[in-house]
């Protein structure tokens, strides 16, 4: 049975999450814990390897975990339980949506195609209302144009924003984006940025994972800093970039404001 | 250079026998190409699966097929399987069934790598979007290997073309056959041999061709 949900109660709740790859060997997370709201935007940062991505894909249901547990809108999500076995709510599942680095556009199939394929599959939705909403989110998105091409006719800014229509289509409670402009040229970054910027404006609760700071400072109602698989620091974006509490923080936005990368 | 002089008169009055040779090279090729192409995949899925009484003889058969010459193969099933299966079948058949066979386990590797090849980031994606297994197989991973092993199931169909030349050996009338029949009764080797060698080449050379073709596109559309 799933409890109740309080009022009270976090939209995303992530407790003592652990995960390590290489049956143990390696500890990506060591413990996460946090929580947001509904009106939460989350922008995760931090250095390479620090389990920024992990998080996500744990999230997401990608990833075996070792401990822990992750409750979306007061239901049980994953949970890792005895004998380490990850249990994961297919049910809830359904209503988290990702967007990944690198373009994951199914390739033989045109943006139309790869827009209505869950939901026609998925979710047992009649063509033609598939096919209305995918004209409609795109058209709304400035790719209604681009109906009819295949991923490699597109510059890859087109790439993500299809990407992202595509997850939009089931409707997602909650959106995971895993740096999703780290792979684009630098000139394509804006256009996937707006979009989402658009969209968290909207209201969609989201947790992006991101390089860049800008952005993060933009859109985010919370800031975590992730590394060596724990949450070091977080609060909101005002108080983290102004004045960071601890020296790895400290020391990792002036890397990266200074325009060196980490 | 010899001082040879070409005449390919005798060739052509045989050349109505030298058709009706490729008549038989072409079903042999249609049949074994026809099966393989379907079973090949069927093998690939055994190779790959986790159920090891399936996966073991697969790869078996697989690596059996590929580390020995045709021409036993050929053999084997024309002069062994008879004896041992007490089963006795025209040359015709034995042929169609050693070819088919063999063609099955080269485009299984193929279909097996092609798979492999389709990026892992696709799974992933298809997870996100609450794909099953079932529909993340049918839509996502085998079209896309489907088109990656495309150009490596036509060279192996046109490799099987000239391998079913090997059958004339267990006196099978194809065109290689015929070939030698021409060749012996018309003293002139090196006009039918060549015209044969000739014959293979005019039909396995456009073929060869769409390989490219079917690389590029698919370099320009997986990209």
């Amino acid at each position: 049975m799933q409890p109740h949900r309080s009022p009270a109660a976090p939209f995303v709740e992530i407790r003592d999450l652990r995960k390590s790859y290489g049956r143990g060997k390696i500890p990506v997370l060591n413990g996460i814990t946090d929580a947001m709201a509904k009106s939460d935007r989350l922008v995760i940062i931090g250095p390479s390897g620090g389990g920024k991505s992990t998080l996500l894909r744990c999230m997401m249901g990608l990833e075996d975990i070792d401990g822990g547990k992750i409750v979306l809108d007061g239901l049980n999500y994953i949970e890792c339980q005895e004998r380490g076995r990850t249990v994961i709510d297919r049910a809830v599942q359904r209503q988290v949506g990702m967007v990944f680095q690198h373009y994951t556009l199914f390739p033989h199939l045109t943006v139309l195609q790869n827009l209505i394929l869950a939901p026609l599959k998925r979710n047992g939705e009649r063509k033609p209302t598939a096919i209305a909403r995918a004209e409609a989110l795109l058209s709304r998105f400035g790719l209604a144009e681009k109906l009819k091409s295949y991923p490699s006719q597109l510059s890859g800014g087109q790439k993500q924003r299809v990407a992202i229509a595509r997850a939009l289509m089931l409707e997602p409670k909650l959106m995971l984006f895993d740096e999703v402009t780290s792979a684009l040229d630098p000139e394509l970054v804006a256009e996937v940025e707006a979009m989402i910027s658009e969209l968290a404006n909207g209201g969609l609760p989201m947790v992006v994972v991101t390089h860049d700071m800008g952005f993060a400072k933009n859109i985010a109602t919370k800031v975590l800093f992730c590394a060596d698989g724990v949450v070091m620091e977080s609060g909101d974006p005002q108080t983290f970039f102004s004045t960071p509490k601890i020296k790895r923080t400290q020391d990792f936005l002036a890397k990266i404001l200074h325009g060196n990368k980490v | 250079m010899s001082d040879y002089s070409f005449d390919f008169y005798y060739v052509l009055s045989g050349f109505s026998r030298l058709l009706q040779g490729l008549v038989v090279s072409l079903e042999l090729t249609a049949l074994a190409i026809g099966i393989g192409t379907f079973s090949g995949f069927i093998l690939a899925l055994a190779t790959s699966s986790p159920i090891r009484v399936l996966s073991i003889p697969a790869r078996l058969f697989v690596e059996i097929f590929r580390c020995t010459p045709a021409l036993i193969q050929i053999v084997w099933f024309f002069y062994c399987f008879p004896m041992l299966a007490n089963v006795f079948w025209s040359p015709f058949t034995m042929a169609a069934i050693a070819l088919t066979l063999n063609l099955t386990a080269f485009n299984s590797e193929a279909y097996r790598a092609a798979i492999q090849a389709v990026p892992a980031a696709h799974r992933d994606a298809s997870v996100a979007l609450g794909l099953s297994k079932w529909h993340q197989a049918v839509h996502v991973v085998f079209p896309q290997a489907l088109r990656i092993a495309s150009p490596v199931l036509v060279s192996n169909s046109i490799s099987l073309f000239q391998q079913s030349s090997l059958v004339a050996v267990v006196s099978v009338e194809d065109l290689m056959y015929e070939g030698k029949m021409l060749a012996v009764e018309t003293y002139r080797p090196i006009e039918t041999f060549t015209t044969v060698a000739l014959i293979y080449f005019g039909l396995s050379f456009p073929i060869s061709q769409l390989v490219n073709r079917i690389e590029r596109r698919n370099a320009r559309l997986l990209a």
